[in-house]
This record gives C-alpha cells, sequence and structure tokens, in this order.
C-alpha cells in the first residue's frame, strides 16, 4: 500500500491550491472588470494575489518547518504565522489607501481564495494517507 | 456620568478595535491548536508528522478568520 509523507501532501495542497486561487483570479478579474471597469480587475487581481500569499505561506513554513527539530518546526510555523499577521496588516493598511482599487472586489476574491484554498485543505488532508507510525 | 463623557471625548479610528479584535480571537484558537498538538507529540512522539500536518490543518482554519477580519477596512470603510 502507497503511503503518503507529510512532505507531499503539502506539496499537493500548495499545487491545487495555487490552480484554484489562480483560477478565482481569473474569473474574478472577469467579473470584476464587468461590473467596475479597471478598478475591478486590479482590485480582484490584488485580492487574490494577497490570498495566494498569505495562504501558501503557512503550508511553506510547514513543510520547511517539518524538517526541522521540535522547537525549530514550531520556531518557523509560529514565527511565520506572526510575521504573516503583521505583514498583512500592513499590505491591508496600503492597499486600501491606493486610489484606483475597487475594495469591494477586492474583498471577495479575498474571502473566496480563502474559503476555496480551505476546501482544497481539507479534501488533500482528508484524501490523503498518512501513516501512523513516522518511516 | 462621568464614564459617559469620558467615553464620548474618545476620538481616533474605530477600525483599530476592529484590527485588534480580528488578532485577538484567532490569536488564542491557533495557541489552543498548538499547545495541544505539542502535548499530544509529547504523549506519543512517534505520531509527530501525522498530528503536525493536522496542526496545520486546523491553523489554516483559524487563521481565515483572521485574514477575513483583517480584510474588512476595504468593504466597510
Amino acid at each position: 500500500m502507497q503511503f503518503d509523507n507529510p512532505q507531499t501532501v503539502l506539496a499537493k495542497v500548495l499545487k491545487l491550491g495555487s490552480l484554484l486561487i489562480g483560477s478565482i483570479a481569473i474569473i474574478g478579474s472577469a467579473i470584476g472588470f464587468l461590473a467596475a471597469g479597471l478598478p475591478g480587475l486590479l482590485g480582484a487581481v490584488a485580492g487574490s494575489g494577497i490570498a495566494l500569499l498569505f495562504v501558501t505561506l503557512t503550508a511553506l513554513s510547514v513543510l520547511f518547518g517539518s524538517k526541522l527539530s521540535l522547537g525549530g518546526f514550531y520556531a518557523v510555523v509560529l514565527g511565520g504565522w506572526l510575521l504573516k499577521m503583521i505583514l498583512f496588516m500592513f499590505g491591508v493598511a496600503l492597499l486600501s489607501r491606493i486610489e484606483g482599487l475597487n475594495g469591494v472586489a477586492l474583498f471577495v476574491t479575498l474571502v473566496a481564495s480563502i474559503l476555496g484554498s480551505l476546501a482544497v485543505d481539507g479534501y488533500v488532508v482528508t484524501t490523503s494517507k498518512i501513516p501512523v507510525v513516522s518511516q | 456620568m462621568d464614564a459617559i463623557n469620558i467615553t464620548a471625548e474618545l476620538t481616533g479610528n474605530l477600525a483599530v478595535i476592529g484590527y485588534g479584535l480580528a488578532a485577538v480571537g484567532p490569536g488564542i484558537g491557533v495557541g489552543l491548536v498548538v499547545s495541544k498538538t505539542i502535548e499530544s507529540i509529547a504523549r506519543q512522539p512517534e505520531l509527530a508528522a501525522k498530528l503536525q500536518v493536522t496542526m496545520w490543518l486546523g491553523i489554516a482554519f483559524t487563521e481565515a478568520l483572521a485574514l477575513i477580519g483583517l480584510a474588512t477596512p476595504f468593504i466597510f470603510a
């Protein structure tokens, strides 16, 4: 029987999640352009872009952290999480000051990308076969 | 009455309180997820690989709330 290891599970999550967020970006920017013109398109692209960056950073931190000792793992994962939240706050503060971005398009694509990537995460983890005992 | 007068004189951006609340909830959530994972790995170290993936799933769900909460200035500003 073929087992997955955590690295292949996370790599699969990164690949499928990026594909999904990429397609949300395309559909969202098309809808944004039709609804609000260029600001809608830019808002949708910015929303899915920051969603891609911040959603994949968590999976990447677990992927790199799992190669370290337990202390190193938590340092990378939790330190990365803290850094990410601070960067996200500054990113939102900066983006909300930029004229020519449609905030509603940005918010909707951001939320759609986050929820979609959660669905991908749940699907991949529930369908993967991680052995109970480490190899 | 004094309390009401003091509250009425407060100035500043109300969104800052929203930022704080959006950080507090997921902060507690991630703390719980991680502390329980550490406890579980201490009990059964051979399960570490499986628990780390499950923990990451827990963190992903918890941080979704933080990301959505912090992005609300785009629609409520």
